[in-house]
């Protein structure tokens, strides 16, 4: 009894909370992409790509300018193009989603490496000096007792990242451009009678897309990890962030309480080390989001059999 | 020869052709010599009998990691799920051995093969059966499924089926010498497991295009509704095809184990599935033509371990090459539907003039 009190204790800790936030930041980011392109009907499996890249261009860009804000700003830049790639493939030259996501994560993976070793060396980031982002360290938190440990003394990204989230959750849903994305991957046709181009808005999600996962890039070697790049860094992160995006429904502001479920296991993966395999606890998730895609896909088809039934039931009554 | 087939070997031919090129850019640019490295990578694959060996065998997995995901993708249903699959199948083949030992290699050998395969094929039945039953995409199952092996196999090999007397984080037991298969090329990760494989990759294409079984198989892929109407039991074509390529990818794994690593640890695939799913997609899902490209990526991929070692280039420039061409062969088929299209619009156009 005494052993899980005390088991308890470490788990519902400020510790746990802080690594929770911390774990989830680089997955929200890149999970606002993939909810907008989500929105505009494109599977983005790319998305682990796009973060490793932006991961790789925001060390090189701070490595060079001795500037992390510098660096944020070429994993941004980055992000754009890779975006346009994407989205030449993908809506103009309509290949296949899939198959173009698959390829991008590879490209990433082969062509970080390669110019980390061509550029570092061997061993990498290690050994050079590659300016950090700035981490925030606010006063007043320290009075209060159990959140401010947990919201303090983060890497800035944590806090524009709840910026992000508002601004998003607003353009999706509030925004007549949010939409006409919307609109973009459910209704095409009727956008495009409408007089608003879906390929347009499928190329602007593409973009905005790589520029969310080029920030997470970012903030995952320059700030999460304090100015280092190692090879295969994203470390399957985007398809967390994608695991997130379905899981919510592609909604800005689930997605981020999704990955901030993903950071709370990876966090308790931590704690409960002695415990429990941290390889055990890191599967939660996953298995989460495959019994929620099957309830969200049960739910559908079970209202449209109810919608249905009432359809009939209004046929015998006239 | 088709023309549909010449020009599908032209446009492949021209995008290896700029891969290489774009390739021999970077290189450049990087500071390299392309003419050095190049020459290194081809030397790295042919020089002798240990490196066309070490050819072959990746060649071997990814050719039947490729047949697996054309299996499914023939029936309709995307097996992105192999990595787990095969890691999974690999796990338990090491296990099976480990706990054979002893026993006769004629007893244990079949064992592996059967388990690995029974387990890829289960662990493919999880989201077959959510595709056929409740319509939930296999991709995204799949891929998060994925995730889940990768998490079990390293506790399995932390934790329960570890050798502590190995010198590595994460290793189940050393297989029995008397396990191992033999080898073709002394030195060489080529083993007789080729033979198998080759077994499997005829029995594959052998099915898919000679039999009733491929040929329902095929029509269920392209036009379910036709399929269904016309008799066949759809769900259950889709179902076996999901379990047929799950089973492949625990053979692999099997394979890896018993020819390759003889022990389970991390090196036993590293996303090599996804490199044989590139090749099914470079290949449009053709077995025959998914076989030769298996043995031009394994010639890029050898090669550039050659000639990281004596060029000092890093390999990685081979996953640039391999992803240069698909994403040229994706834009081809792109471009030809544009003009196709363009060519229409055009026609149409003259078309209405003409009735004018």
């Amino acid at each position: 009894m005494r052993e899980l009190w005390s088991l308890l204790k470490t788990v519902i800790s400020p510790g746990t909370f802080n690594q929770m936030l911390r774990s989830a930041t680089p997955v929200a980011l890149a999970a606002m992409g993939g909810a907008l392109t989500e929105h505009a009907g494109i599977m983005n499996i790319g998305m682990d790509g796009m973060i490793l890249l932006g991961a790789f261009v925001g060390v090189i860009g701070s490595y060079l300018t001795a500037s992390a804000g510098l660096g944020v700003l070429a994993a941004v830049g980055l992000g754009v193009l890779v975006g346009l790639l994407f989205a030449l493939f993908v809506v103009k030259l309509r290949s296949d989603e899939f198959i173009i996501g698959c390829a991008l994560n590879t490209f990433a993976a082969g062509a970080t490496a390669y110019l980390s070793r061509a550029i570092f060396g061997l061993s990498g980031t290690s050994g050079h000096h590659v300016t950090s982002l700035p981490r925030l360290h606010l006063n007043f938190l320290n009075h209060i007792p159990f959140l401010g440990k947990i919201l303090n003394h983060h890497s800035v990204f944590v806090y524009v990242t709840w910026i992000l989230v508002l601004l998003m959750w607003l353009f999706v849903y509030k925004t007549p451009w949010g939409f006409w994305l919307r609109a973009s991957g459910e209704q095409p046709e009727t956008l495009r009678t409408a007089g608003v181009s879906p390929e347009r808005m499928q190329w602007l999600a593409s973009i905005l897309c790589g520029v969310f996962c080029g920030l997470a890039g970012a903030h995952l070697s320059l700030g999460y990890l304090n100015g280092t790049f190692t090879e295969n860094m994203s470390n399957s992160r985007g398809f967390i962030a994608f695991a997130c995006v379905i899981f919510s429904a592609a909604n800005p502001s689930k997605a981020y309480l999704a990955a901030l479920m993903f950071g709370f296991f990876d966090a308790l993966g931590y704690r409960l080390q002695g415990v429990i395999s941290s390889d055990l606890t890191a599967t939660i998730p996953y298995l989460i989001t495959v019994v929620m895609m099957v309830y969200v896909v049960v739910r559908s088809r079970r209202r449209r059999k109810k919608n249905l039934r009432q359809h009939e039931s209004l046929g015998n009554l006239s | 020869m088709k023309r549909k087939n010449i020009s599908y070997l032209i446009s492949l031919s021209v995008s290896i052709v700029l891969a290489l090129a774009i390739g021999a850019l970077v290189l450049a640019l990087t500071g390299y010599s392309p003419a050095r490295a190049y020459g290194e990578m081809l030397r790295g694959t042919f020089s002798n009998a240990r490196h066309i060996g070490d050819t072959l065998e990746y060649a071997m997995v990814l050719c039947i990691c490729a047949l697996a995901c054309i299996v499914g993708a023939k029936a309709g249903i995307f097996n992105v799920g192999g990595e787990g699959q095969l890691l999974l199948g690999a796990i338990v083949a090491a296990q099976i051995g480990v706990v054979l030992k002893g026993h006769s290699a004629w007893l244990a050998i079949p064992c592996a093969i059967l388990g690995a395969m029974a387990m890829g094929a289960a662990y493919a039945f999880i989201p077959g059966i959510l595709k056929v039953k409740l319509k939930v995409s296999e991709v995204i199952t799949t891929i998060m499924l994925n995730t889940v092996a990768v998490y079990i196999c390293q506790y399995l090999a932390k934790g329960p089926w570890k050798n502590p007397n190995n010198n590595i984080v994460a290793g189940t037991g050393n297989l029995p010498k008397a396990f191992w298969l033999g080898k073709l090329t002394p030195g060489s990760n080529l083993s007789t497991g080729i033979f198998l494989s080759a077994a499997v990759a005829f029995f594959v294409w052998y099915v898919l295009k000679k039999t009733a079984a491929g040929y329902e198989i095929r029509l269920t892929g392209q036009n379910p509704r036709f399929a269904f109407f016309a008799g066949m039991k759809t769900d259950r074509i889709v179902l076996l095809s999901m379990l047929v390529s799950g089973a492949m990818c625990g053979l692999v794994g099997m394979l890896r184990v018993y020819g390759a690593e003889h022990i389970f640890k991390s090196s036993v695939s590293n996303d090599y599935y996804f490199e044989g799913l590139m090749v099914a997609m470079i290949a449009r899902y053709e077995p025959v033509t998914a076989i030769a490209m298996s043995l031009l990526f394994a010639v890029l991929k050898i090669g550039a371990a050659g000639m990281e070692l004596n060029a000092k280039v890093p390999n990685q420039i081979y996953l640039i090459i391999q992803t240069l061409v698909i994403f040229f062969m994706a834009a081809e088929g792109g471009v030809r539907s544009a003009i196709a299209r363009r060519l229409e619009a055009r026609r149409k156009a003259k078309e209405v003039r003409a009735n004018a």
